[in-house]
């Protein structure tokens, strides 16, 4: 939860990334099923909230967790911490299934993995244990005032321009905006590392 | 090679959180192919987007679906790392695009005004934003114009110059609506830009209202 302590951060961050290790060194479905247990149900959350059916947003769960499962040996967790991981396979997923929707090709999800590959170069984050961004990252989130982290909240999950969030919040676009701005500055303040 | 001009902050968070349409997604890509500092902040905006995703509230799953999961997992094959292809056929001759632009199949440059030629990107999805590739004789001037929506130019080799400063390799250039252009190719090379753009051109002027059926954009 964004109200833990930073060291529950910490230990939650490092618990995942030994889990998805364990995956991967050694198929080790006790892992699994603990990772299934924790990410499964939120991944669900995500793509409700992004506009999948009750039905399909169960489905993706599940090939979510299968990629975690099958993909477990990519994982570094030298360049990203566990949960911003497996936040971007969840991503991707949801890229694919509207896409899908739409018919407009038969993609596999692979191809969108290629979409975020922009970096002939090793990770950017060297120097800085990503299990350590990862808990930075929560820690930061958690000091945002709520109205700040609300229109980060919706950038990450809600299909809509910023425009329409406006118009949930109902406050003008250009509080959208700038809510959206104070959170990075305060972010990137936080993170230092990372500008 | 300094890089002056980013794109804003509300579109790397889009890029992050997967929200963008694919010809955005190419603008923004093709940015960060150059920019380290556009890449660690996508890259924290990641981590960002775990803690989101961590900290919502679970819905339960469907009866069964872990079990269901588990009897799936034997029949899967390890992943391979989705490595870098050298494409022999794609657009291999553009400095600057992101490995998976490089990839989609080539066009020809096509004339589209004195010292101007245009080379459509085919994108392998429909896109609201068109995406094409813009290559600019230095000295050239273009026409002001307007856009009845977004454009954002992302500057491969070369630069230019307009009332809202000087653009070189690496630059991001974000115009909405509201934007009145007058561009100037101040490079002894040629400018070549990427460009991703929705809605029409609008060209201003007595001259541009009768170019504008010639040009295509």
């Amino acid at each position: 939860m964004l109200n833990d302590k930073p060291d529950d951060a910490t230990s939650d961050a490092a618990r995942w990334a030994a889990l998805i290790a364990a995956v991967a060194r050694e198929k080790d479905r006790e892992a699994f099923a603990a990772l299934f247990t924790h990410f499964a149900p939120r991944i669900k959350t995500f793509m409700r909230r992004s506009g999948a059916s009750e039905q399909s947003a169960d489905e993706l769960a599940q090939e979510a967790l299968l990629a975690v499962w099958s993909k477990a040996n990519l994982f570094d967790p030298n360049s990203a911490g566990a949960s911003a991981w497996i936040f971007t396979i969840a991503r991707n997923l949801r890229i694919d299934a509207l896409r899908r929707e739409k018919r407009t090709r038969t993609a596999g999800t692979d191809d969108i993995d290629l979409e975020f590959q922009v970096d002939d170069g090793p990770s950017p984050d060297a120097g800085l244990a990503a299990a350590q961004t990862e808990s930075r990252v929560r820690s930061a989130l958690a000091t945002l005032p709520d109205d700040q982290l609300r229109v980060i909240e919706l950038s990450f999950f809600d299909d809509r321009a910023h425009a329409e969030i406006a118009q949930t919040l109902q406050i003008p676009l250009g509080t959208v905006k700038s809510r959206l701005r104070l959170a990075m500055n305060r972010l990137r303040g936080l993170l230092g590392d990372f500008s | 090679m300094t890089i002056v001009h980013h794109p804003p902050d509300e579109l790397l968070t889009a890029f992050a959180a997967g929200m963008l349409d694919l010809g955005q997604h190419i603008a923004v890509a093709t940015h960060l192919t150059g920019c380290r500092h556009c890449r660690r902040v996508v890259h924290a905006m990641e981590h960002v987007g775990g803690g989101v995703l961590t900290a919502l509230p679970a819905t339960a799953m469907s009866p069964g679906a872990l079990a269901a999961v588990e009897t799936r997992l034997d029949g899967l094959a390890p992943a391979v790392a989705t490595g870098l292809r050298k494409a022999a056929t794609g657009i291999t001759d553009v400095p600057g695009l992101p490995p998976f632009v490089r990839d989609y199949p080539s066009s020809s440059w096509k004339w589209i005004a004195p010292k101007v030629h245009l080379r459509p990107i085919r994108m392998p999805e429909a896109s609201a934003t068109r995406v094409f590739l813009l290559k600019s004789q230095p000295g050239t001037k273009m026409i002001e114009h307007t856009h009845t929506g977004f454009e954002m130019t992302c500057i491969l080799t070369g630069s230019f110059a307009h009332a809202g400063g000087h653009f070189g390799p690496g630059d991001f250039d974000f115009g909405d609506g509201a934007t009145d252009h007058e561009v100037m190719i101040d490079s002894s090379e040629d400018c070549i830009c990427l460009v991703a753009m929705q809605g029409e051109l609008k060209l201003n002027g007595i001259i541009g209202r009768l170019l504008q059926p010639l040009i295509r954009m």
